[in-house]
């Protein structure tokens, strides 16, 4: 899936009066995306592929057309950027990642395919959850994003995320990533990178999914996380990562999503984030961009859409606030 | 020295603002400032260059999705990338190969396979890692946002041992962007590999920080990390707790609705396991229950309310500062105010 931005520019077109949401212009804009492969920048953005795959796909799926993508050609280059050593990469060439690993996990339980992917290769959720359980620190708990050896809070999110969809969360130590998550939590309640690295929503997001995951919600301090998320509201309804910072609708997600795990989403005003969401969209050629007058781009585009979800817009599918992904997946996946 | 020298480390799936997907993206925005700022130098081609006359590039291998595709590369980096597929499979480190990765790094320096055989490169001909620096430098300023450059660097200091320049370019970079992440990030990384905690500058120069911008939030983390939170858990002697607590009141008194020094004031005392009550009229200052009308802060509302609740016989008050903030002050989270406005209830029906 290709990331180039635009064509369009959000909220600058005639918008009417009464907003409403562009579904049928969403799903034509993320079915273009890869017909765009005569610009440069759809080449420079190859590094992203596999994970703008699933930010589409995902995206398609809460609109209610989980069909808009040809499934067979997402299951061959899926598998065309996977590497020996059970890592995927973000596209044929390119080293695996934890990062690209999850969104192939995610894009196979989307599509419910993990039964394909073991007929193409032999214990395939196997290898693939030996390569994720190898980049576990065993002496802190924490992951690397890959055999260099990065470590983020994401990574670690990421991991539980993908082990726990294909039912191999046993081949972790589960119980030294919690610890590891809960040396990362700050005096104003957030979350960072690493210990003591500042409070950002994103990172917010990774380690309270995390947690959930693991079923340790009771080492969050939820009420002063909670305090600090709903401040993530400014006054045009907009939400941002960080004190003093500007709103991006990809914070809908980010932040939302934490609120929901915390069942506190009704702290934020839900109608004014709906409207600053939906004045984000291009009405004429479709997508979602950070704000109001800037290009339009998938990964926009699917963090927006998953934030009406959870804001209970009407004829969205549910979206689950721990993966990102529809609820009705996850609860195939997980059996709950 | 091994192969550790390196890291690579990628785009994000989940957070744009701190990854390099974000610099693509403001590339694009800017109506794609790429061309420009690369075709300075004219396009450096291969095919007829002496050097690398014995070189076959690996064409690209599109995954069979839409193979024809790869002729939309730009002809320029299409074959640059050719070559780098063709030394990366013969396993080739040399100078000309340090060479065509800086180049590929200047046209895409988010592509984490070339930093990777960089940093291979020169483990394997036993580079100085101070030239690396140096080269870097540049590259760093031009590419803000770029995960990559950040983890190369600290692989690179961290080998050579010492923090010297650093804090010199942490600042230069700084100047670019006063809240950017991976540079925030680095600078908690020097602190710690090198433990500054007690080096007098570095609380000094975090002052600084505070003092062209009051509202950076990063500065204010970083000095908690300073003062308190890189020092595994010791509480802060009486004299710091002090100094830190006279030091916040002097930044609110200059912007009383800035969420970061409130933040810091209520961790800086729970760390010293004092009461909120200990700066009760310093907040009355900015938010009189007598005065509705001249409210100045939200944040000492807050703080009044949760002081106020944990008084005997005041639930009242704290009642109040709750609805002025739900009504006036802060009307956009009224529920999380009624919310806690609930929880008084409560705590009276316990006791």
């Amino acid at each position: 899936m290709s990331l180039v931005s635009g064509p369009g520019r959000a909220g600058v077109g005639n918008m009417p009066a009464e907003m409403q949401l562009f579904v049928d212009k969403h799903v034509r804009y993320i079915q273009s995306l890869d017909t765009r492969k005569d610009e440069l920048e759809y080449w420079l953005t190859e590094h992203l592929r596999l994970n703008g795959l699933y930010w589409g796909l995902t995206a398609l799926h809460l609109l209610g057309h989980p069909d808009a993508l040809p499934r067979n050609e997402i299951l061959d280059f899926l598998c065309s950027c996977l590497h020996d050593n059970g890592g995927f990469g973000a596209a044929p060439g390119h080293d695996a990642h934890m990062l690209y690993t999850v969104s192939a996990v995610q894009i196979l339980a989307t599509l419910d395919a993990f039964g394909e992917f073991e007929e193409r290769v032999k214990d395939g959720r196997q290898k693939v959850g030996k390569f994720i359980a190898d980049l576990q620190d065993s002496e802190t708990g924490t992951f690397a994003g890959d055999e260099w050896g990065e470590r983020d809070t994401r990574f670690l999110y990421g991991a539980l995320n993908a082990l726990s969809l294909m039912g191999l969360l046993d081949l972790v130590d589960v119980a030294k990533a919690v610890q590891h998550v809960h040396s990362c939590a700050n005096f104003d309640g957030g979350y960072g990178t690493s210990p003591g690295a500042e409070s950002h929503s994103g990172q917010v997001f990774t380690c309270v999914g995390a947690l959930t995951i693991a079923g340790r919600l009771d080492l969050v301090d939820q009420e002063r996380l909670g305090a600090w998320l709903s401040e993530r509201q400014l006054k045009n309804g907009g939400l941002n990562g960080r004190p003093e910072k500007q709103e991006d609708v990809c914070y809908s997600w980010w932040v939302m999503s934490s609120m929901a795990m915390l069942g506190k989403l009704h702290w934020i005003d839900g109608e004014k984030l709906t409207q600053f969401i939906l004045q984000c969209q291009d009405p004429e050629l479709g997508g979602l961009a950070d704000r109001p007058g800037d290009m339009v781009d998938v990964f926009h585009t699917v963090f927006g859409i998953a934030g009406l979800s959870l804001l209970k817009y009407p004829g969205l599918e549910e979206v689950d606030p721990i993966y990102c992904m529809p609820r009705s997946v996850t609860r195939r996946c997980l059996g709950k | 020295m091994s192969l550790q020298l390196i890291r690579s480390f990628i785009a994000n799936i989940f957070l744009s603002p701190f990854a390099f997907l974000r610099i693509i993206l403001l590339r694009l925005r800017k109506g794609f400032t790429y061309t420009s700022e690369y075709t300075m130098p004219p396009p450096k081609f291969y095919h007829d260059d002496e050097a690398w006359k014995d070189v076959e590039p690996l064409p690209q291998d599109d995954g069979g999705m839409h193979p024809l595709a790869a002729i939309a590369y730009t002809e320029e980096y299409s074959e640059a990338m050719g070559y780098l597929r063709a030394v990366m499979a013969s396993n080739e480190f040399s100078e000309r190969v340090l060479g065509l990765t800086e180049h590929i790094i200047s046209m895409n320096p988010a592509h984490y396979t070339v930093w990777l055989y960089r940093a291979k490169t020169i483990s394997e001909l036993g580079k100085p890692l101070q030239d690396e620096i140096e080269w870097l430098n540049p590259t760093a300023l031009k590419h803000l946002k770029n995960y990559q450059i950040w983890h190369h660097r600290q692989t690179i200091i961290d080998a050579l041992g010492s923090p010297e320049g650093e804090a010199e370019f942490v600042s230069q970079m700084l100047e670019k962007d006063e809240k950017n992440y991976h540079v925030w990030s680095y600078r908690q990384w020097l602190v710690k590999r090198f433990d500054l905690f007690d080096n007098l500058e570095e609380l000094q120069w975090t002052e600084s920080m505070i003092d062209a911008d009051v509202r950076n939030n990063s500065a204010w983390n970083h000095r908690y990390y300073l003062v308190i939170g890189g020092r595994e858990g010791h509480a802060p002697s009486e004299e710091v707790t002090k100094r830190e607590i006279e030091y916040t009141k002097e930044a609110i008194r200059k912007a009383s609705q800035n969420q970061s020094p409130w933040n810091y004031l209520k961790g800086i005392l729970r760390a010293a396991q004092l009461p909120k009550s200990t700066i009760k009229s310093f907040a009355t200052e900015f938010a009189d229950l007598e005065a509705p009308d001249d409210v100045y802060s939200s944040h000492a509302l807050d703080l009044l309310a949760d002081i106020y609740a944990e008084e005997e016989n005041n639930k009242e008050s704290a009642e109040k500062a709750l609805d002025l903030l739900a009504t006036r002050y802060d009307p956009i989270r009224a529920n999380y105010w009624n919310y806690r406005k609930g929880l008084l209830s409560q705590s009276e029906v316990a006791a």
